[in-house]
């Protein structure tokens, strides 16, 4: 069993999400890095869409009751197993009693932790995902508080071994979006021709932006969806990303979708960081998925030949 | 008369614009009749029905382009006819703690209590499409004399299952939530059920009929 003993800003568990139910209102959820769930899983030998921990800013304090080996990915929240420093991308074995301990960091804001076999939950609708704003999934619909309990299987140590994660950028490819004509500006003039800056009003359900007044407009669309990624520009002139957690559909003009490869970027974007953007393509976006996927491939082979050999 | 178009949002979603600024009954079964027929492909992750477009998630991106014309022969291939939806039979217990702003909103069009009961409870609504929470429903079209813009300020907590009203549209909230709708009635009726194998009562194109019940203003 893992327990809580501190959850700090924001501790749920999250799976890859909650799929098929968008007509009915139900948002995505799901990790903001599915990169790094998948790599914390397959670090462990678990199905890459195992249900693992997020853990945004840090802050936090977790205690091991039963011997497991674990994995640490996403941003480097400067985390410790008892004295040890950890480093994420790591899979790492905890013994009955130790404490994983999460600080904090200028630089990063999440950070994954998956054990081996996955944590013992029921899910709804097809994911173990929490969605914090219906109140269903993960742990009774919540984020995690202090004594909450985890439970997974005892599991014998597994040797120490790392794996490479692709860095985090704060330079995002989008691809165009359909209400540019209604601005009479391109998504190149609108995003791509300057700097931006995280505003603090940001969550798992948006990332909004910086205002930019020659921008504002007073143009609406009826209503129609929108997905994770999608960048809208309301009226203010301050666009929005919308993330995981966001609403199915919505009425403000829709500027520009980022491509999948480069959405787990914002899962590490604090208030205050500066992001810039930049057109692509649709044969170069699917490219960078087939990359993201290549990586993780070549990582669940190498492990599996190295582990078999230790054993 | 505007001309449909089709493009793609991001890698994976096709999107149906019928690109005008509202449909007409057939077009909107028509639409209804696209989203059941999309949904019996199994094609997509996530198929939603917007105002006047449909969007459709493809489990396998690489098909974008085949679907950006697939849609346009199948929007024009299918009719109105081909929807057949569900109708529901919603009670209703109107007025006093069930329905908060009935009073104060009879009084500000001077119509009686009953005469609101009657204009909300009169016509069979459609559901157009569903967000703001899961298994909230945007139902069309409440009658012309009816129609009031949202509250000034928004409740903190409205409470499971009111029957309200903003603008065109009405709603019964499938759990409790800040809003600004008006609150005419309330309804034991469960609409959203996060455990249950359907888990929402209320389909995108089904027909909501209110019913008053004796218990409140009918």
């Amino acid at each position: 069993m893992l327990e809580i003993i501190k959850p700090g800003v924001l501790m749920c568990i999250q799976d890859l999400g909650r799929y098929g139910y968008r007509h009915l209102g139900v948002t995505q959820s799901g990790v903001l890095d599915p990169m790094s769930m998948k790599i914390a899983n397959i670090l462990l030998g678990n199905p890459p869409d195992t249900a693992v921990l997020e853990i945004t800013v840090g802050l936090s304090q977790l205690c091991f009751h039963q011997p497991t080996n674990f994995a640490l990915t996403g941003g480097d929240l400067n985390a410790r197993l008892d004295d040890g420093a950890l480093t994420p991308g790591w899979r790492y074995f905890a013994r009955p009693g130790q404490v994983l301990s999460f600080a904090s960091s200028p630089s990063a804001l999440r950070a994954y932790i998956s054990v081996e076999g996955g944590f013992n939950l029921h899910p709804v609708m097809g994911s173990d995902s929490t969605d914090l704003q219906a109140g269903f999934g993960g742990l009774e619909g919540k984020a995690l508080s202090a004594a909450d309990q985890l439970s997974y299987k005892t599991c014998s140590e597994k040797q120490s071994i790392g794996a490479l994660q692709p860095p985090y950028l704060n330079h995002i490819r989008v691809l165009p979006g359909p209400h540019c004509k209604h601005l009479k500006h391109s998504t190149e003039q609108l995003l791509c021709s300057q700097q931006w800056q995280v505003s603090a009003d940001s969550n798992r359900m948006g990332m909004r932006l910086n205002t930019s007044s020659q921008f504002s407009h007073q143009v609406t669309i009826n209503s129609q969806a929108v997905l994770p990624g999608t960048i809208q520009l309301p009226p203010t002139g301050a666009p929005i990303v919308l993330l995981n957690d966001c609403q199915t559909t919505g009425g403000y003009p829709m500027i520009a979708q980022v491509i999948s490869a480069d959405l787990r970027h914002f899962a590490q974007l604090a208030a205050g960081a500066q992001i810039s953007f930049s057109l692509t393509t649709q044969t170069e976006a699917r490219q960078e998925t087939q990359k993201q996927q290549n990586h993780l491939n070549q990582l669940r082979i190498a492990l599996t030949h190295r582990d078999r050999s230790f054993s | 008369m505007n001309q449909e178009l089709t493009y793609l949002l991001g890698e994976q979603a096709v999107v149906l614009d019928l690109n005008c600024a509202r449909l007409d009954d057939a077009q909107q079964n028509r639409l209804f009749a696209l989203h059941r027929h999309l949904q019996q492909l199994e094609i997509g992750s996530d198929i939603v029905v917007g105002k006047t477009s449909i969007t459709l998630v493809l489990r396998n991106p690489t098909h974008c382009n085949t679907w950006q014309e697939r849609l346009l022969t199948l929007w024009q291939e299918l009719s109105a006819t081909d929807f057949h939806p569900t109708t529901h039979t919603i009670p209703v217990i109107y007025g006093k703690e069930a329905g908060p702003d009935l009073l104060p909103l009879a009084a500000q069009l001077d119509l009686s209590p009953r005469d609101i009961v009657e204009l909300h409870s009169t016509p069979v609504y459609q559901v157009k499409f569903l967000g703001f929470l899961p298994g909230f429903a945007y139902l069309g079209t409440v009658p012309q004399q009816l129609q009031v813009a949202r509250l000034d300020s928004p409740r903190t907590q409205v409470p499971a299952g009111s029957v309200a009203i903003a603008e065109d549209l009405s709603a019964i909230y499938p759990s409790a939530s800040p809003g600004g709708w008006r609150l005419l009635g309330h309804s034991s009726t469960r609409l959203f059920d996060a455990q249950a194998n359907s888990p929402c009562l209320l389909q995108p194109g089904d027909n909501v009929k209110f019913v008053p019940q004796k218990e409140g203003l009918c």
